[in-house]
């Protein structure tokens, strides 16, 4: 009696535990680079229930390790590790049937396979590197070396209760351009977790079973998308319609791919770096014949290790000039990207600043120049950062006149930077942003609504200024009569 | 402490404490040069420039020549009781009180004809004339046509009383008003000047 209690106890426990467990994963902060893990053993292992960490806490190796030993020393010796490609909690979220859908759910046999378990552990979150050299821990802590197998050969194997073995099953993953092949490869791992649990049921041996990945299956939950592409905010803030934003989204992403950690690109006079420039994308594209060809000189420009050719750049005190050269770009045997800087004082300012006067781009003896000069300035000593340099979305760049070349050129830069004098140390001084606090919709905004707040004003003074007359009242006189008859 | 004090101290505080808290924060983060005057009047809008002298345009003329009838017309209509035969006389005032709201509608419609959208003249500095100049235009117009209309109702409502005492006094009244009436055309002449340098310009 006390047995069954305790049993459906359990069964519901279990479910609950189920449910927690999918809205813990659902719950947990940050899911850049965690794994979850989750643990169990077979039936009849009686083991100590462990205290599951708390919400949003991130499991390290230290105590991986701690977890994974106390559970091997109760429990069974017999280890089977179930190492997918990559897991992240969003694959539990998205295809486990956690919105009340259970129908749906990929994970049928994991379910039923926790939920008849004695002991389980869920860890929602382990730091991958922890969850990578898993293996490495169970080898060290089992004395085994692992066997690598599928379920036919695991029907073949004997186990033994005394002795420990590691039996590892590899489990694909792949994100695959639509949904539906993610989750016919869930739901193939699942039925080889079905497999294995049933080879081991009829085996009735007792083991301990561990289910995690290598690899975080998703980079950090939220691409910042937001406020607009451009250059400065403005009132609108998206151009274009959902196709636009698609293709954006994706050049973003691939954008936010690249590691964004390298140096700018320098030139030295002498010693000393004069010119500083660093862009975290930069690409050209050429209208010809009527569609748009582009080309990405981003890893030829920026990157570890990356030095482009800067032959031709010069800079003394009052100008400085960048040339870029590069081969083989859209047909042109040479291409030049050359940044033309000036600095000069400015009387009603009384500072000295400094202006990108052109971009041009030269190839084949054609010169396309943009100018710069109207929208990216800062004071000499600064630098000058902007999100977006380009010439077509919210342009910075305007081509010189409406015959040169560059009417067909589409140039640019992401999160871009450039200094052009009194640099020191070849690092960027402090960076003057192209957007500032209110931008220009904002002012007319203030504006307009300042005049009417100063009508507003007016007028209620000339309201509040109305007196009843009083000049014929007369207190002790008779009261007015309107009699309502004729 | 009245309604007047209390909505005038408040407001004069709120603006002043944000000119000064926005000045010592620019002082602080040693971020002066941010403070751009050129950069707003470049990048804002300049259909806002245009649209507001417009609506400056007619609406100040309009109060002007509304502020100028209402005072008249209290005055003959109250005159008008014991004295009825200045009521025909005196209407001329009111003529040239709405005489001063018709320049203003015109100047707006006048101004509007030149606020066109197009694109390529955006990149051109022919388009910073333009705004100004159709913002300055409107301001003119209304600002001139405000005080004009205040001015001939006053001076309309003292006719009509002397008149309703001494009938020969109005018509050297009149002269008054027709002096303070050429203000109002003097501000319309300012703005067709304005305005058409832009048209020529263009």
């Amino acid at each position: 009696m006390a047995t069954t209690g305790t049993m459906h106890l359990q069964r519901i426990s279990a479910s609950l535990a189920v449910l927690l467990a999918l809205f813990s994963l659902l719950n947990s902060a940050k899911c850049d680079e965690q794994v979850p893990l989750i643990l169990w053993t077979s039936e009849g292992v009686s083991t100590s229930t462990q205290a599951p960490p708390a919400a949003g806490h991130i499991v390290e190796q230290q105590q991986l390790s701690s977890y994974l030993e106390k559970a091997l020393n109760e429990g069974a010796k017999n280890v089977v590790l179930f190492l997918q490609d990559k897991m992240s909690i969003e694959d539990f979220t998205m295809y486990g049937g956690a919105f009340g859908n259970k129908q749906d759910s990929v994970y049928p046999n994991l379910e039923v396979a926790l939920m008849s378990s004695s002991s389980r552990l869920v860890l929602p979150a382990v730091s991958w590197p922890a969850s990578n050299a898993v293996i490495g821990q169970l080898q060290d802590q089992l004395e085994t070396s692992p066997l690598y197998m599928d379920p036919e050969t695991l029907s073949q194997l004997r186990l033994n209760a005394s002795s420990s073995a590691l039996l590892v099953f590899r489990l694909p993953y792949g994100i695959g351009a639509d949904l539906m092949s993610a989750k016919e490869i869930l739901s193939g791992n699942d039925e080889v977790i079905g497999q294995v649990m049933s080879i081991m049921k009829s085996q009735s041996v007792p083991y301990t079973a561990i289910y995690t990945a290598l690899r975080p299956s998703r980079e950090a939950a939220s691409l910042s998308m937001e406020a607009g592409q451009g250059g400065g905010r403005s009132l609108l803030q998206y151009r274009g319609g959902y196709r636009d934003r698609e293709r954006e989204r994706e050049r973003q992403r691939k954008v936010k791919e690249r590691p964004g950690v390298y140096g700018p690109v320098e030139f030295k006079e002498g010693d000393e770096t004069c010119i500083l420039l660093w862009a975290k994308s930069l690409s050209v594209k050429i209208l010809r014949s009527g569609t748009w060809e582009d080309h990405d000189l981003t890893p030829s420009t920026f990157g570890e290790g990356v030095s482009p050719k800067l032959h031709g750049s010069s800079c003394d005190k009052t100008k400085a000039r960048l040339v870029l050269n590069y081969e083989n770009v859209l047909g042109h045997r040479s291409f030049k990207l050359m940044f033309a800087m000036s600095q000069r004082h400015y009387k009603v300012s009384a500072r000295r600043w400094f202006t990108l006067d052109a971009v041009e781009l030269e190839y084949d003896g054609t010169k396309a120049t943009f100018n710069g000069s109207r929208h990216i300035y800062a004071p000499a000593e600064y630098s000058y950062r902007c999100e977006s340099v380009t010439n077509f979305r919210w342009p910075l760049l305007t081509p010189r006149t409406s015959k040169d070349p560059s009417n067909q050129w589409r140039v640019s830069f992401e999160d871009f930077q450039i200094q052009g004098f009194n640099v020191s140390s070849s690092e960027f001084s402090y960076a003057s942003d192209c957007a500032g606090f209110f931008s220009p919709g904002i002012w007319m905004g203030l504006i307009t609504s300042l005049l009417m707040v100063l009508v507003l004003t007016y007028g209620l003074h000339m309201i509040m200024q109305l007196r009843t007359m009083d000049r014929f009242d007369d207190p002790k006189g008779p009261a007015i009569s309107v009699p309502q008859t004729e | 402490m009245n309604g007047h004090a209390i909505l005038y101290t408040g407001v004069t505080l709120a603006f002043w404490s944000t000119i000064l808290i926005v000045g010592i924060c620019y002082t602080i983060f040693d971020l002066g040069f941010r403070f751009d005057v050129a950069w707003f009047l470049t990048e804002t809008s300049p259909f806002m420039w245009a649209s507001l002298g417009i609506g400056l345009a007619i609406s100040l003329s309009v109060v002007g020549a509304a502020w100028g009838i209402y005072i008249t017309g209290s005055s003959i209509i109250g005159g008008g009781v014991k004295a009825p035969r200045i009521k025909t006389k005196n209407l001329v005032s009111i003529i040239f009180c709405e005489a001063v709201a018709i320049y203003g509608i015109i100047m707006a419609i006048v101004i509007s004809n030149m606020a066109e959208v197009s694109s390529e003249h955006l990149l051109l500095i022919m388009i910073q004339k333009k705004r100004y100049s159709m913002f300055g235009a409107g301001l003119t117009v209304g600002f001139s046509n405000l005080f004009c209309g205040i001015c001939v109702g006053i001076v309309g409502s003292g006719a009509a009383l002397a008149d309703a005492q001494n009938a020969s006094l109005f018509v050297k009244i009149l002269i008054v008003e027709i002096f303070g009436s050429a203000i109002g055309l003097f501000g319309v002449i300012v703005a067709i000047l304005q305005t058409s340098k832009v048209k020529m310009g263009d």
